[in-house]
Order: structure tokens, then sequence, then C-alpha cells
């Protein structure tokens, strides 16, 4: 079977963002950027698979600017097979993303999709879940343990964390997987496969090759920064704290 | 495109370097600190790991097992690693000089070989008590003895002597010559007879790289442990000083002094007296800038000439000056850091009088900072600024 892994490039994760001055976004000028930690767990559950025998190739995809090719370099130093950049200077929205993906398994025929849960940059959590919508698929959202019998199974079984508890699902294949934090911990690229990767293949399409309109849906009015912390205080017995909550936080 | 800018490899590389050291080596720096050499136990499972990552021996050619990066590429690595303690840096890493290329049919299998591997480890000798700076003026002697030789001498200060399988021993082959052809280097196996291994000599730094005196009383070595060609021995090491004193000096010290640099960034603004962060004070902010601004032109001073290097320039008084400058640097670094953390500097409890101790010696092998401001300013009088780089 063959797995296909969407990795985004996103503001790493050890970076302090900054507000643009104008308020239109996060300022990622001059800002060192990784791929997405919850793509990194997604390509490591693929490699395992394969490394078990039950996927056959693992191939990574990325959508966006020229300079993602680094995050797929990234991939495939931790043991992606091959890569494919969906290269556009638009703004993606994630059902953009979803759609370019659709088109991608149309193409690929992969049985499975793993991504992250969500990205760390706007948090969407949201291009899993279209995918599977718009292929008619089967989902498991965060999945925290991912077992596949064999390479023909039709059917997988997914753990999910829920409030109180672990979810046991069945999942028909083919189908999309989102991973949350704890399904593995990635392995360190090798040196090795740090310089095999310079070697794999990595194709790139524009959107409209893959003939969808990318046009955003959304538009973003502002960003701001959070509200800052203010400082607490001590009350001395419950009239002050009821009066308090009535007179100047006015909750009740 | 600047000199400081990393291929997507190199950037891969880094990554997973940088956080091989976070995971793995950071949380035992301050045991292993402790144990005066750590045990070989600890330190397998360690070296393991980053054999299985092909993080060992990466500065060897790729054609006998090594990483097979070139200059530059190594300094990108060796900035990582130098974020790590130097005894963890030698264990887990590998000290394997690139001299071992000389090795020739059955030596190969049995020194080169297994040391790029991990299985063996390698010692230096070539400091004695008379001949620091002054290499050429070693004393230890190897006299012609049937097809083989005597060797008869006193090393001095070897790093890791006593955990060495072997060692690589510079002897004067012909008193007459010296370095020009009368300087030999010989391995020599761990027992063989007359070879002894002497006192420690405990460090004021760098704790846990055990350095001893080796002692050669009438020690017979045959022809076969010659290393390279008979008289050869100082070319030899000379050919490969440029590339080690970059990597394992220049741009170890980039990365020491990145590590103390995160480290009082964090303190600045963690820790609080007179009711503010110690960070608003601006007698703290210029040791952080002038910290952060000196590392700065020691990464660019190391990457530029690393360059150089491998363009196959001969720039080796650019590699003096990026010696003297960043050693020198990540001194004056280690003291702000210390300066910064206060009574917490001097304490045993943070890392930075660890990075303190172990600066010093920067300055004071692989040539002091002294004999390489003699030789950039010899040059300069000599032939003008063009060797130095500066036209």
């Amino acid at each position: 079977m063959k797995i296909l892994v969407p990795v985004k490039r996103v503001v790493d994760y050890n970076v302090k963002v900054r507000i643009k001055p104008d308020g239109s976004g996060v300022d990622i000028a001059n800002v060192k950027m990784s791929m997405n930690p919850f793509d990194e767990i997604a390509v490591e559950e693929a490699i395992r698979l394969r490394e078990k025998g039950i996927a056959t190739e693992v191939v990574a995809v990325s959508c966006g600017i020229a300079a993602c090719q680094e995050t797929l370099r990234n991939a495939l130093a931790l043991g992606a097979d091959r890569a494919i950049l969906v290269e556009t200077d638009a703004e993606l929205q994630p059902l953009a993303v979803a759609k370019l993906l659709k088109a991608l398994v149309d193409k690929e025929a992969p049985r499975l999709v793993i991504l992250g849960k969500q990205a760390i940059d706007d948090d969407a959590n949201q291009t899993g879940q279209m995918l599977a919508g718009l292929l008619g698929w089967a989902q498991a959202t965060s999945a925290s343990k991912v077992e596949i019998a064999a390479a023909d199974a039709a059917e997988m079984t997914v753990k999910r964390e829920i409030d109180g508890g672990l979810e046991t699902m069945q999942v028909k294949l083919p189908a999309i997987i989102t991973t949350d934090l704890r399904l593995n911990e990635p392995r360190y690229a090798t040196l090795p496969n740090i310089m095999k990767a310079k070697k794999k293949p990595l194709d790139t399409v524009k959107p409209d090759a893959l003939g969808v309109d990318v046009t955003p849906r959304l538009a973003t009015l502002k960003v701001a920064e959070p509200a800052k912390r203010r400082g607490g205080g001590k009350v001395a017995d419950v009239q002050e704290l009821v009066a308090k909550l009535r007179n100047e936080a006015k909750v009740i | 495109m600047t000199i400081c800018q990393k291929s997507p490899e190199v950037e891969a590389l880094t990554r997973s370097l940088r956080r091989f050291i976070e995971t793995e080596l950071h949380p035992v720096e301050h045991t292993i600190e402790t144990m005066q050499g750590p045990p070989d136990e600890f330190i397998r499972p360690l070296r393991d790991k980053a054999r299985a990552l092909g993080f060992y021996a990466m500065n060897m050619p790729a054609e006998v097992g090594g990483g097979g990066l070139g200059t530059a590429e190594m300094c990108f690595a060796e900035e990582q690693i130098g974020r790590t303690s130097p005894v963890l840096i030698r264990q887990v890493f590998g000290q394997v000089y690139l001299m071992l290329m000389a090795c020739k049919g059955a030596q190969r299998e049995r020194y080169l070989l297994p040391t790029v591997r991990g299985e063996r480890n390698c010692c230096i000798a070539i400091t004695e008590p008379n001949a620091g700076s002054d290499a050429a003026s070693i004393t230890t002697t190897a006299e012609p003895r049937g097809e083989g030789f005597i060797i008869n001498g006193l090393k001095h200060f070897i790093s890791d002597g006593d955990r060495a399988d072997y060692a690589i021993v510079m002897a004067v082959t012909d008193k007459a010559k010296r370095v020009k052809g009368g300087i030999t280097a010989f391995l020599v196996d761990k027992n063989t007879p007359g070879f002894t291994v002497g006192a420690a000599q405990n460090m004021m730094g760098q704790h846990g790289v055990r350095h001893v005196e080796l002692h050669f009383t009438d020690c017979y070595v045959g022809p076969e442990q010659v290393l390279g060609e008979v008289g050869q021995g100082f070319p030899m090491m000379l050919a490969s000083v440029s590339r080690v004193r970059l990597a394992q000096i220049g741009a170890r010290a980039v990365g020491m002094a990145g590590r103390l640099l995160d480290l009082c960034a964090a303190y600045a603004t963690e820790r609080t007296q007179f009711g503010k962060k110690i960070g608003e004070f601006q007698m703290i902010q210029q040791m952080l800038a002038d910290t952060a601004t000196e590392m700065f032109a020691a990464r660019t001073m190391v990457m530029g000439t690393a360059a150089n290097v491998d363009a196959g320039i001969d720039c080796r008084e650019q590699v003096s000056m990026v010696k003297l400058f960043a050693s020198e640097m990540v001194n004056r670094a280690a003291d702000r850091a210390v300066q910064i953390f206060g009574g917490m500097g001097v304490c045993q409890e943070a890392p930075v009088e660890r990075f303190f101790r172990d600066a010093r010696v920067f300055r004071i092998y692989d040539g002091t900072s002294e004999i390489h401001r003699a030789r950039i300013a010899t040059v300069l009088m000599r032939d003008g600024q063009g060797p130095l780089g500066l036209e």
C-alpha cells in the first residue's frame, strides 16, 4: 500500500512569533521555519508502516512556496521515498489544500493518507477532515495508535485519546489518519539518509495542472497579540469577592 | 547567499545533531563532569547511538566509513557539537585523526577502519614536557634496530592516553633533518613492551578527558608500525592542521559561545533583582550584545575560511587568525556568562562555571594565542597582507 504524507512548512516551534505592525498576520521574515511537528509524527508513522512491510512506498507532499522543498527534503531525510511539491505563491487555506491533496490522491492512488492533526501556525485542524469529506473516505482523527494487520488489510484499528479514556475504532481502508502528539516519537535524521535524500526524486506541479482553484474563501480581518495577563489580587472575604465580581468583572 | 548559508543537507544535519545533543547529551553533562573519566559502559550506549545515526567520525572520508563531510560542512556540524561538553564530544562523536588516512595495507584493517567504526580508541602523542607549541623540538627518538625502530622518550598531556588502544607517536628518526624529513609517526599498540602509561595529569577544565604521560623505554616497533613514510611525520600532521583547527577549535568555540549566549539570554530574562529583570539593566545588555557580536564575527571567519580550505586555497595564516580570535572570543563569552550569572556563575549547580574552565585551554592548545599572533605578524611584515587574505 502506498501512503501519502502531507507536510507543512511552519514557523519553528521554538520561535516566539510577532504580529506584523499592520495586524495582517504573523511576521515570518527572517524567522526559522521547520516541518510542522505533527506532520513529522505523520512521516514517522508512515515510515514505520513501511518498515513493518505494511506500506510499500511513502510519498511526502507539500503545498506552498518553493522553500517548501526544504521541508520535503527533511521528510526524505527521515525516510520518505519521494516527494511532490505543489508550488504556488498564493495564500492557501485548508479547503484549497484539501482540494489539492484530493487531486494528488486521485493521481497517486494511495490507500492511506496520514496528516498532522493540525499545523502549529494557524491551528485550523481542518485539512484532514476536509480531505476525507472530499474523497468520501473514512477518517480517524487525533490518532494515538495505529494498527494495520497486513499490507492488503481491508480495515485498520485506530486508538484516540478522549476525555477520560481511550477510544478504539475500526476504520475501513482507504482512509485518512490525523496524528496526535503521542502517536510516536520521530527519529533523528541520520547523516547517510540526509545525504541520500539529495538523490531522491522531488517533483513539482502547479495547482492549475491539478485543475484546482485555490482562491481563498476566507478573509482575515485582523490578527492581534493575546491580551496581556493582568496581575491577580487578594480579597479579604466573600463579600468583597462578590462585590468585585458584580461591580468590576461584571460577571454576576 | 551568505557564507554562513547552509545547504538543505547541512541544515537537516545540524537540526538532527542539535536535537540529539539536547535530548541525549545535555542531560548527562553534569553526571559525566563528576566522573573524572567516564567508564566504558557509560559511554558505549551513547557512542553506539551516535554511530547508528552516522554522527561518529563525520570528519573522515566516506570510503573508509566516515561521514565524508567537507571542511565547511564539518564546521557547521562542529558548531553544534561545541554545544556540549568536551568529554562527550571526544567519546560520543569520536576523535578520529585524519592522519590515519596514511594507513597502508594491513594497517587499514588494524587501525584505520576499526577506529572510524568506533571500536578502537586512538590517541596522538606529540607533546613533551619541553616541546609544547614548539612541537618541532621533540626529543623522543626512534633509532633503527634490525628492520624496525627502538623508541625512547616521554610524552605528556596526552588526551585519552589511558583509554587508547594505540597511540600515534611522533619521534625523531634523523636529528639533523628534524622537521625537514627527520620526524616519523609510529602506530604503537597499548601493550607493546617498553610502552607504559604514566601518571594522570589532572586539568582545570575539560574534566573526563583524561590526560596522561606516556613512557617509551627501549620500545621496539617493527617497520609495519610506521604511519606514512619514514621522516614524513611532520608534513603529514601539517596537511590536516588547517581543517582540524577550524573545525575543532574555531567552530567548537563558536558553538560553545552559542550555548553560553542561550543560557545568558534566558537567565537575563528570568532573573529579577531590584524589582527588574536583570536583562533590563544596560550593563547586562552590553555583555549580551558583545558576546553576540563577537560570536557572529568568529562564525563568519570560521565559515569564510572553511570555504577557502574546501576550495583548495592554502590559507594557514587565516586559520591562525580564526584560531586566535575564536579561542579568545569564547573566553570573553565565558567570562561574561559567569558575570551575568553572578554567584550562580561560579557555582557548580549551574553549567556556566564548567564552560569557563573548559574554554581556557582553547587559548593554549594547538598553538597558543601568542604563537599564532607571532606567525600572523611575521607573515605580514615579510609578505604583506596578501597571505592574510586582507587584499
